[in-house]
C-alpha cells in the first residue's frame, strides 16, 4: 500500500476539518465523563451550559455564513464557466468510455458513436467535456498520475453535463467510472494522456 | 401520559420482544454481508460480481429498512405504553407486512441476483443485464409492501397522538407561540415524533411512487421516464428516510435520557423551532447527493448546500447542548443506557460532521463516491444510530427500570473499538480516492488507488470481524434479559 501518496489540498483539508470536528466531539465526551463524578444543581449547571450555546451559536453561524460566501463562488456549474479551448466529447456505455475531440450532433447515435476509450489532449488548454451516456447513469470521474481524484461529473442519459478542467501537468491520467452501472462496474476505465 | 392496564402493556412488550428479537437476528445477518464485501474488495475471498452485488444490494436496502422499523417500533412500544393508544393489530399486521417485504427482498438479492444497488438509479435495474428478470419485479413488489407497512404505522401514531394533543398544530410545538398559554403541556417526545414521522410519510409517498413508477417500466418496458427526475426522487426518498430513522431514535433520547441524569428536558419554544427548522432541512438537505449533475439547476443546488450546513444549527445548539446540559456534573451512573445514548449521539456528531464538509460543492467535487460517503453514513448509523436503538432495547430489557441498567462491560469496548477501527478504513479511503461500490479494485490500472484500496479493505474487514464477534458475545446477556423482561412487566 502506498500510503506516501500527496492527497490534492481539498481532500487533505476535508479530512483535517473532519479530524478537527471528531476531535472536538471526544473532548466533550471525555471532558463529561470526568466531570460526571461531581454533583452541581441542575439549574445551575443548565445556566452554564447554555451560556456556552449562546457563544456556540455566534461563532457557529458565523462560521457557516463567512464558509457559504466563500464556497460558492467558485462552483464547477456552466454559470461559472468560461469560453473552453476544446471540446471533447465523452460517451459512457456499459462498461466503456467513448470519448472524441469536438462536439456531436443533437441526435447522433450514442451507440454507433465512434469514440475511443484513450485520448491525447494538450496541456494548458481549458477543455470542455460533453458528458453523457447512451445507457445508465454512469459518473466520469478523472484521477492523475498518483492516484488522486481530480475532478468528476456523471454520465447521465438524455443530458449532457458540461465539465471543464485544465490540465496543467503532462502525464497519464486515468477515467474511473464513480456511478455503480452494472456488475463489471469496476472495469469501466479509460485513459487520457495530456502532452 | 396515558394509564395502560397490565395486560395491554404485557401485549405491547410481547410486540416488541417480538420485533427485538427479529431485529437482533437479522442486524448481524447484514452485517456479515458487509463482512463479505470488504473480504472481496480486499481479495481475503473471491465471490463473483453477481454476489457481490446482490450482497450489496440486500446489505443496503436491509440495513436502511430494518434500522427505520425497529426505530418505528420502538417509538410505538413507547408511545403505546404512555402517550397514546395504539392498537396491537395494527402492530402486529405492520410486523407481518415487513416480515413479507423482507422475505421478499431476501429472494430477489439472493436467489434472484437483483444487484441494481439500494438507491438504484434509474434505469439500472432493467439494464443491469446479468440479474433475472423475475428478481426486478419481485424487489420493487417487495419494497412497495415495505412501504404500505411503514405508513400504516407512521400514520395511525400521528392520528393517535394528535387525538390525545389537541391536534397537529399543537403537536408541532405552534401552541407555544400562541397568545394563550399551552393548552397541554406537550412532552418532547411528541414533538419530535410528530416531525420526524411526517419527514417519513413524505419520504414513504415518494418511495412508493418511485416504485410504482418502477413497476410501471417493468410491465411496460417501452416505458421511457426522465433519469433526472427519477434521481430527484429516489435521493429524496433515501436521504430522507436514513434521517428520519435518526431522529426517530433522537424522540426517545428526550424522553428516556432524562430518567438517568433525573434532569427534565422539556419543550421551550428554542427547541419547537429548532425542531420545527429540521423538518424543512430535512425534506431540502437531499439535494446534495445530486451535485454531480451540473444540469440540475443551479438554486437547487445552492439549496442543497446552505439546507445541509443550516441543519447542523439546531442539531448541534438545541439537541446536542441539550444533551451536555443532562450530563455536566449531574452524578450519572455510567451504565449501558447513558453510556450508549451519550456516544451515540457523539457518533451522530462525528458521522454528521464529516457529511457537512462533503455537503460542500467545491469538496464533494474530489469525494462524490468515494469511500468518503460510506465512511460518514456508517459513522452516523453505527456509531449513532445503531447504539441508540441497543440503548432502548437495553432500557426495555432493564424493565424501563434506570436501577436494574447493566454497566458495559469488555464485549461493548471491544465493539466500539472495531466499529472505529472499520469506519477509519473508509475515511482513509475517502482521503485516498478510492471509489465506493466496486467489488474489488483489480481493474484500474493506477497503482496506488488499486493497492491502498485493497489494503484498507483489507483492515476494514478484520475490523468488522471483531466488532461482529463483540457484538454476538453482547447478545447472549441482552436476549436473556429481554425474555425475562416479559415475565417481569410492572405498570
Amino acid at each position: 500500500m502506498n500510503l506516501l501518496i500527496t492527497p490534492l489540498s481539498i481532500q487533505s483539508t476535508a479530512a483535517f476539518v473532519s479530524l478537527l470536528g471528531a476531535m472536538l466531539v471526544v473532548g466533550v465526551v471525555l471532558f463529561l465523563v470526568i466531570t460526571s463524578s461531581d454533583y452541581e444543581d441542575k439549574a445551575s449547571a443548565k445556566a452554564k451550559v447554555y451560556r456556552m450555546r449562546d457563544k456556540y451559536f455566534i461563532g457557529l453561524a458565523l462560521t457557516i455564513l463567512i464558509v457559504l460566501i466563500t464556497s460558492l463562488g467558485m462552483l464547477p456549474y456552466p454559470k461559472f464557466q468560461k469560453t473552453a479551448d476544446m471540446d471533447v466529447t465523452v460517451v459512457a456505455m456499459q462498461w466503456s468510455w467513448k470519448m472524441g475531440q469536438g462536439t456531436i450532433p443533437a441526435d447522433q447515435d450514442l451507440v454507433a458513436y465512434d469514440g475511443k476509450n484513450e485520448i491525447t489532449l494538450p496541456a494548458n488548454k481549458l477543455i470542455n467535456f460533453k458528458v453523457t451516456s447512451a445507457d445508465v447513469n454512469h459518473n466520469f470521474a478523472v484521477y492523475n498520475s498518483k492516484g488522486t481524484l481530480i475532478t468528476q461529473t456523471q454520465a447521465m442519459p438524455k443530458y449532457y453535463n458540461n465539465l471543464q478542467y485544465l490540465f496543467t501537468e503532462k502525464g497519464d491520467y486515468e477515467v474511473i467510472c464513480l456511478e455503480y452501472c452494472g456488475l463489471p462496474h469496476a472495469y469501466m476505465v479509460a485513459k487520457i494522456h495530456i502532452e | 401520559m396515558i394509564q395502560v392496564d397490565i395486560a395491554e402493556k404485557q401485549q405491547h412488550k410481547k410486540l416488541f420482544v417480538t420485533w427485538s428479537i427479529t431485529f437482533l437476528i437479522l442486524f448481524p445477518v447484514l452485517i456479515t454481508l458487509g463482512f463479505l464485501m470488504r473480504a472481496k474488495q480486499g481479495q481475503l475471498i473471491d465471490i463473483s460480481m453477481n454476489k457481490f452485488y446482490s450482497f450489496m444490494t440486500l446489505h443496503g436496502l436491509g440495513m436502511a429498512g430494518v434500522l427505520f422499523s425497529i426505530a418505528i417500533a420502538s417509538l410505538y412500544y413507547l408511545i403505546g405504553t404512555r402517550y397514546a393508544r395504539l392498537s396491537i393489530k395494527t402492530g402486529y399486521f405492520a410486523y407481518y407486512f415487513i416480515v413479507i417485504g423482507v422475505v421478499g427482498l431476501v429472494i430477489g438479492t439472493l436467489i434472484g441476483e437483483f444487484g441494481a444497488g439500494w438507491y438504484m438509479l434509474y434505469p439500472l435495474p432493467f439494464k443491469g443485464a446479468y440479474w433475472t428478470e423475475w428478481s426486478i419485479g419481485m424487489s420493487f413488489f417487495s419494497i412497495l409492501i415495505l412501504g404500505v407497512a411503514w405508513l400504516i404505522q407512521c400514520l395511525h401514531i400521528l392520528i393517535e397522538l394528535s387525538r390525545n394533543y389537541g391536534g397537529f398544530k399543537n403537536m408541532i410545538g405552534w401552541q407555544y407561540f400562541s397568545k394563550n398559554s399551552p393548552v397541554k403541556e406537550l412532552p418532547s417526545i411528541v414533538l419530535i415524533s410528530t416531525i420526524s414521522l411526517l419527514a417519513s410519510v413524505f419520504a414513504v409517498l415518494a418511495g412508493a411512487v418511485m416504485d410504482i413508477l418502477f413497476l410501471m417500466q417493468y410491465f411496460e418496458p417501452s416505458l421511457e421516464l426522465d433519469p433526472l427526475m427519477m434521481k430527484n426522487i429516489i435521493f429524496f426518498f433515501g436521504h430522507t428516510i436514513v434521517n428520519a430513522t435518526m431522529y426517530l431514535g433522537i424522540a426517545w433520547l428526550y424522553a428516556l435520557l432524562p430518567e438517568f441524569t433525573k434532569r427534565d428536558w422539556k419543550v421551550t419554544k428554542l427547541v419547537v423551532i429548532a425542531w420545527n427548522c429540521t423538518f424543512f432541512f430535512i425534506l431540502f438537505a437531499y439535494f446534495h447527493h445530486l451535485y454531480m449533475d451540473f444540469v440540475q439547476p443551479m438554486s437547487l443546488q445552492y439549496i442543497g448546500q446552505f439546507a445541509s450546513y443550516f441543519s447542523s444549527i439546531p442539531a448541534t445548539a438545541v439537541t446536542m447542548f441539550g444533551v451536555i446540559g443532562q450530563f455536566y456534573r449531574s452524578k450519572t451512573r455510567w451504565s449501558m443506557v447513558p453510556t450508549m445514548f451519550l456516544l451515540g449521539v457523539a457518533g451522530w456528531a462525528i458521522g454528521g460532521f464529516a457529511a457537512v464538509v462533503d455537503s460542500t460543492i467545491t469538496i464533494n467535487k474530489v469525494l462524490h463516491n468515494t469511500l468518503w460517503v460510506p465512511a460518514h453514513f456508517h459513522t452516523y448509523m453505527l456509531m449513532g444510530i445503531v447504539l441508540i436503538i441497543f440503548a432502548f432495547l437495553y432500557y426495555i430489557s432493564a424493565n424501563e427500570n434506570t436501577d436494574n441498567d447493566i454497566k458495559p462491560g469488555l464485549s461493548f469496548w471491544v465493539f466500539m473499538g472495531g466499529s472505529y477501527g472499520f469506519l477509519l478504513m473508509f475515511y482513509l479511503g475517502g482521503l485516498y480516492s478510492i471509489p465506493r461500490r466496486f467489488s474489488d479494485y483489480a481493474g484500474i490500472d493506477t497503482s496506488a488507488v488499486r493497492e491502498t484500496g485493497t489494503t484498507l479493505a483489507q483492515i476494514a474487514a478484520f475490523s468488522v470481524l471483531i466488532l461482529l464477534i463483540a457484538l454476538l458475545s453482547m447478545y447472549v446477556k441482552l436476549i436473556k434479559r429481554l425474555f425475562h423482561s416479559l415475565k417481569t412487566i410492572t405498570v
